[in-house]
């Protein structure tokens, strides 16, 4: 029995997808209730895991001729990622049955979250790397589907200002973009993590023989041979490459603020709990893999610096950002991507520790923040969602003085937002508090710098956070009273008031949760420290059981955080005795700073401007230059040729064949005007295109450049 | 007696039938017999085939006579092909009826299909060119058969003009062969070239190069693709899903027996051409595809795309990874028969209950033809390499060779070729699924084709199967592979 449940966990939501239309089909009601049953099926498996408290692995032959087996490995590290992906999964999903309530086609709706959920925990349960990619790109075909969900693009919808409502352009362009935009942006950019993550699973597979996490782990003789072929640290950096596009990481983050466009419940799930997370998960799978492989090898841990480094620099853009935020779920997207941050650079802090056995702090500290940011960031976004139905919008400057009316999302909200900005005693602060020490830890002349980076962007955080809690909750009550004269959202579904049951429980467990993983903060850290030391063991860790204790340095430095941020953040936006807008136009470097934020560091433009128009006038050139030039003369050539073929037919047609005689004015018509079209031209030009083509080969074969390119 | 005998029987004695049919003076005997003719003729061949292969598997006894070697690899490609064919006659019993000329249609199609089955099998240099004038004639008349559409007559001068200089092209090539080793035999050919005093002979690379240009017109190999869009376009649909699916496996087939057999000695040459080939092919056809706005050319430049991932295969024949690179093509031929037909079929179904293949026919297309929509989604997805479909498998198996090849270069511009693939391939799911329909009437539901809804559900079906347990047919053309060595 205990063998089939890693499966459950994630086939029964795939079972559940394949089965919504056929629900659909008896009634509404039904597909909607079975779907979420489905969900909370897999996660009574993955719970049913954590009670067995054992290690499963089991396998069946995919492709025996190359001893291929498909697998799943419910280990420590699996069992409590699985858990925290299907639990708050589940509630996302009772969430969604009121936050979607009466949109169209949600068939596809429920198809695709519950394909999501069992692709997101194929990722998790995995026991090698091939189906962890299928689940890889399965999430992705599922975030690109529910993105775009809203696909008929009304303005309303869209994520970022309109030029029209007031928005700004950066280099000319505009900075909104429409659901079924923000769905394609997302899959493609995430699509060039993943096909770095496909070259280098390739080249470790042909050095290894073997996508198996637990072969890799046992056998590393493929360390030393992709290191005499100088490959070790391109692979790693490669397969780490994938994680940088799925966790939204620099280079590759800035699909994730715009991914917003779509239903508030799919942020909560996908772009904030569960698939952003998929990236870190993949770390903290091959990270000790390869830690070890690279002590075998003694190669410099060239990818723990990098992860490091990347989080720690995403960690502090994206929170910047987040500052000058205007939409509330984007302020919490640009967060999401700056806390991930933070697991990256604990995890790639973890390998850059003076000895082994200090290894599982930082790797706990990632994993820790990864599970309380996850409880605390669902509840967010899906407060933010019953937010944004309230007031119809999705600005934070036409939300404020909702403490009165909306008191239980008000009340699970500070909790989360909170836990966020690292107050103790919330889950957040304990999380934050590890990763912070164990940047501290880390073994490497940079650390410093590092953690500087950290704690600005802890104070950033700390900013940030409060600054939406006041906008939306103090103040006088917005501009929601004008609402109505604006006429933008006339639907009368939008009343003020506290959202329905089924909304606000979800989002005020998880906020409750966060307070009781806080309140027990140093009793959870030690227990997952000492099941992911166990965990670290299997792949060759010596394990050095350590009690909990606080870095009083990293505390320090959380601290600090606080007191700078909260005062400030408190002054403007709670007790509203600062005008933030005065302050920023009083300077013009202020003024120029805000504008360089809110254009999120003119990245995003600079990669439209390079890859989006770069790649498409490069399309139109080879088109236009090498294939239209040609086929004109093509056509040219025949033409005339073939008018006189089809002539020829028609004649013979009509008079030795049958006579047809309808159709034959219609006929002529076409005939005159393609005529007119392609004017007769040579024939050689066909075939010449042929014979030079033919030279080329000949040319290829006799310069033989194989040396050059091999 | 041979198991081409058999083919050869069914299929003359089939097609000459049908054709006869056509003199009848009853429409409804011209209109059904021929097509249900056609199918039990395919039906028989395939039975026949997989009969074979089966015996085969449990008792490998390869049969090599002076003009056929009866190899597994002939067996795999000859259900290919066949397969193809069957996919293509149960279509165009939706999408050609009521259309002039149905018994030359089908009893032309058949010919043609024996000329691939034949080219399956064939292992001397004259008995390819027969096979090969087989298989292609009746194509250059098949693309023209809406004579008097100029767009089908288009397609067919250009298929024909350049479909005649190829094969010029590949008789000189055959020439030159016999001249460096007096033989036409391929097992000769090989023995013969070996003691050639010099392996750089000119005359040996000129053949080489003739070769490639012959062959590559109908493997659409930049380039020497430049009447597959319009010909793709122009021809009936389920043509162009022949043509696509079917000829251009033909091709590969020869290729390989010519190339990876006969003329390994001079490996190092060729396959570098094959490399570049490979990287221009897949390029140029997914950036051309890129800026389509029509989703049967659109087609077309994927098509090409999709032979520049099955050249891979030929470019590291030379090296350690020769049969995993050819276990690839073999796979990935199958795979991509499979999708291709499928995303053609899919679009003749559209043109067929719709009447145009124009984008607005796309929009919403999941309303109105529920199950053409999934089959071209699914299909469209495969050819993108997403898994758990078939063509994720194959593509991954090419570029495991490419890489076990030392070719990492080409792996590196396949995976990024792929992905930019995902660009056009996810724009039409886009329009079918999300985009709202436009135009009058585009809401209503419509009756699909029954044949061709069954065809792309079959197609569908294997895509997915295959897709999650693939050693079904890679274990297959592993063993193709294997029993070629």
């Amino acid at each position: 029995m205990n063998e089939a449940l890693p499966w459950l966990v994630w086939l029964l939501p795939i079972i559940g997808a394949l089965l919504t239309p056929i629900f659909a089909k008896i009634g509404d009601k039904v597909r909607d209730y079975l779907a979420v049953l489905f969900s909370l099926a897999s996660a009574v498996s993955a719970a049913l895991l954590l009670l067995s408290n054992e290690v499963i692995h089991s396998t069946v032959e995919w492709i025996p001729s190359i001893g291929l087996q498909a697998g799943v490995l419910a280990d420590q590290l699996s069992i409590i990622m699985a858990n925290i992906v299907a639990w708050i999964s589940f509630l996302i999903m009772v969430y969604s049955l009121g936050y979607m309530k009466g949109e169209p086609n949600l068939t596809r709706y429920w198809f695709f979250m519950n394909f999501f959920i069992g692709n997101m925990q194929l990722i998790v349960l995995s026991d090698n790397l091939l189906q962890l990619f299928f689940g890889w790109e399965g999430v992705g075909l599922c975030s690109y589907a529910l993105i775009g969900f809203w696909h008929t693009d009304e303005k309303k919808y869209w994520v970022g200002t309109p030029v029209e409502e007031g928005g700004r352009r950066a280099w000319g362009r505009e900075q909104a973009y429409s659901p079924s935009h923000a769905g394609m942006k997302a899959f493609i950019t995430t699509r060039v993590g993943d096909s770095a993550f496909l070259i280098g699973l390739l080249i470790l597979y042909t050095h290894s023989k073997t996508f198996s996490f637990t072969q890799l782990a046992e056998h590393t003789e493929w360390a030393s041979s992709l290191a005499s072929a100088g490959l070790l640290i391109p692979v790693t950096i490669l397969i780490f490459g994938g994680a940088i596009g799925k966790s939204a990481q620099f280079p590759l983050q800035e699909w994730l603020p715009d991914a917003m466009a779509g239903p508030t419940a799919v942020s909560a799930l996908i772009h904030a709990a569960t698939m952003v997370k998929a990236g870190v998960f993949l770390v903290a799978r091959i990270g000790p893999i390869f830690y070890t492989a690279a002590q075998a090898v003694n190669a410099a841990p060239l990818f723990f610096e990098a992860v490091a480094w990347v989080g720690a620099f995403t960690a502090f853009l994206a929170a910047t950002q987040a500052v000058v935020g205007r939409e509330i779920k984007k302020v919490l997207a640009y967060s999401t991507v700056s806390q991930i941050g933070y697991m990256m650079l604990a995890l790639g802090a973890a390998g850059l520790v003076a000895e082994e056995t200090a290894f599982a702090s930082g790797f706990t500290a990632g994993f820790f923040h990864l599970m309380s940011h996850a409880v605390f960031k669902a509840s967010l976004f899906m407060a933010a969602g019953a937010l944004i139905h309230a007031c119809g919008s999705k600005y934070l400057s036409d939300m404020g003085g909702l403490r009165k009316v909306m008191p239980i999302t008000f009340f699970s909200m500070l909790l989360a937002s909170a836990s966020l900005a690292g107050v103790p005693p919330l889950s957040g602060f304990w999380s934050k508090d590890a990763v912070l020490a164990s940047v501290l830890e880390a073994h490497t002349p940079y650390a410093p710098i590092l953690f500087a980076l950290s704690v600005a962007t802890a104070m950033l955080t700390v900013f940030y956070t409060f600054r939406m809690l006041g906008l939306v909750f103090f103040g006088e009550k917005g501009k929601l009273g004008l609402e109505h004269k604006h006429g933008l959202h006339e639907e009368a579904e939008h009343h003020l008031g506290e959202a329905p049951k089924v909304m606000w429980l979800p989002y005020t467990i998880l906020a409750v949760a966060s307070l009781v993983i806080g309140l027990a903060g140093p009793f959870v850290e030690t227990s997952l420290h000492n099941s992911l030391e166990h965990y670290l063991h299997e792949y060759g860790f010596e394990a050095a059981h350590k009690g909990f204790e606080l870095n009083l340095a990293a505390v320090g430095g959380s601290l600090a955080a606080l007191a700078v941020g909260l005062p400030l953040s408190y002054s403007i936006y709670i007790a509203r005795r600062l005008d933030a807008a005065k302050i920023v136009n009083s300077s013009k470097l202020l003024r120029a700073i805000y504008i360089f934020l809110e254009n999120r560091w003119y990245l995003n433009t600079l990669y439209y401007a390079i890859f989006v128009d770069g790649l498409l006038s490069f399309a139109r050139i080879i088109w236009r230059g090498l294939e239209v030039s040609v086929i004109d003369r093509l056509g040219d050539a025949t033409a005339s040729a073939s008018i006189i073929f089809s002539k020829a037919g028609n004649w013979f047609d009509r008079y030795i064949v049958d006579g047809f005689i309808n159709g034959l004015a219609y006929i002529n018509v076409r005939f005159s005007r393609l005529a007119r079209i392609l004017q007769t031209g040579v024939s050689q030009n066909y075939l010449l295109v042929f014979a030079v083509g033919v030279i080329v080969v000949l040319i290829i074969l006799v310069l033989n450049p194989s040396l050059l390119l091999r | 007696m041979s198991t081409v005998f058999y083919y050869a029987a069914i299929f003359t004695v089939s097609s000459m039938l049908v054709s006869m049919l056509s003199l009848s003076r009853s429409s409804s005997v011209r209109q059904s017999i021929p097509f249900f003719v056609s199918l039990a003729a395919l039906l028989l061949s395939l039975t026949l085939t997989l009969f074979k292969m089966l015996n085969y598997l449990s008792a490998p006894s390869p049969i090599y006579t002076n003009l056929f070697h009866e190899d597994f690899l002939a067996y795999f490609f000859a259900l290919t092909v066949l397969l193809v064919s069957l996919f293509v006659v149960l279509s165009s019993r939706n999408y050609m009826w009521g259309e002039r000329n149905l018994a030359v249609y089908f009893s032309l199609l058949l010919f043609s299909t024996l000329g691939m089955v034949l080219l399956s099998f064939a292992a001397d240099l004259l008995m390819i060119v027969v096979a090969w004038e087989l298989m292609s004639i009746p194509t250059y008349v098949l693309a023209g058969l809406r004579k008097s559409d100029p767009f089908s007559n288009e397609a067919s001068v250009k298929y024909f003009l350049l479909g005649a200089f190829s094969s010029g092209i590949l008789l000189y090539a055959i020439s030159l062969t016999y001249g460096l080793t007096g033989t036409t035999n391929l097992n000769a050919v090989l023995q013969n070239l070996q003691q050639l005093p010099n392996p750089l002979d000119p005359i040996a690379i000129l053949m080489l190069a003739l070769y490639i240009a012959g062959f590559g017109l109908k493997m659409s190999v930049v380039p020497f693709h430049m009447w597959i869009p319009d010909a793709y376009e122009g021809a009936p649909t389920t043509i162009s899903a022949f043509l696509s699916a079917g000829t251009k496996k033909a091709g590969f087939v020869v290729a390989i027996r010519v190339f990876v057999v006969a003329l390994p000695f001079l490996s190092v040459n060729w396959t570098t051409a094959f490399a570049i080939l490979a990287l221009a092919t897949m390029t140029l056809g997914n950036i051309a595809a890129l800026t389509q706005r029509s989703v049967s050319r659109m087609l077309a430049y994927s098509s090409i795309a999709q032979a520049g991932y099955l050249l891979i295969g030929f470019a590291v024949a030379s090296g350690p990874a020769k049969t995993l690179g050819l276990i690839g093509v073999l796979f990935h031929v199958f795979n991509h028969a499979v999708m291709q037909s499928a995303a053609f079929l899919a679009v003749a179904a559209v043109d067929r209950a719709i009447g145009k293949v124009g984008l607005d026919s796309f929009a919403s297309l999941w309303r109105r033809m529920p199950i053409t929509a999934l089959s071209l989604a699914v299909a469209l997805l495969a050819l993108a390499g997403i898994p758990p479909l078939n063509g994720f498998w194959s593509k991954l198996v090419l570029f495991t060779a490419a890489i076990q090849g030392d070719m990492a270069w080409l792996a590196v511009a396949a995976v990024l070729n792929s992905a930019l693939s995902l660009g056009y391939y996810a724009w039409v799911i886009k329009r079918m699924y999300i985009d709202e329909p436009t135009g009058l009437g585009a809401q209503s539901k419509i009756r699909e084709p029954t044949l061709i809804s069954a065809v792309l559900l079959i197609a569908t079906a294997i895509t997915i199967v295959v897709g999650i347990y693939p050693s079904l047919i890679y274990d297959l053309a592993k063993a193709a592979v294997l029993a070629y060595q």
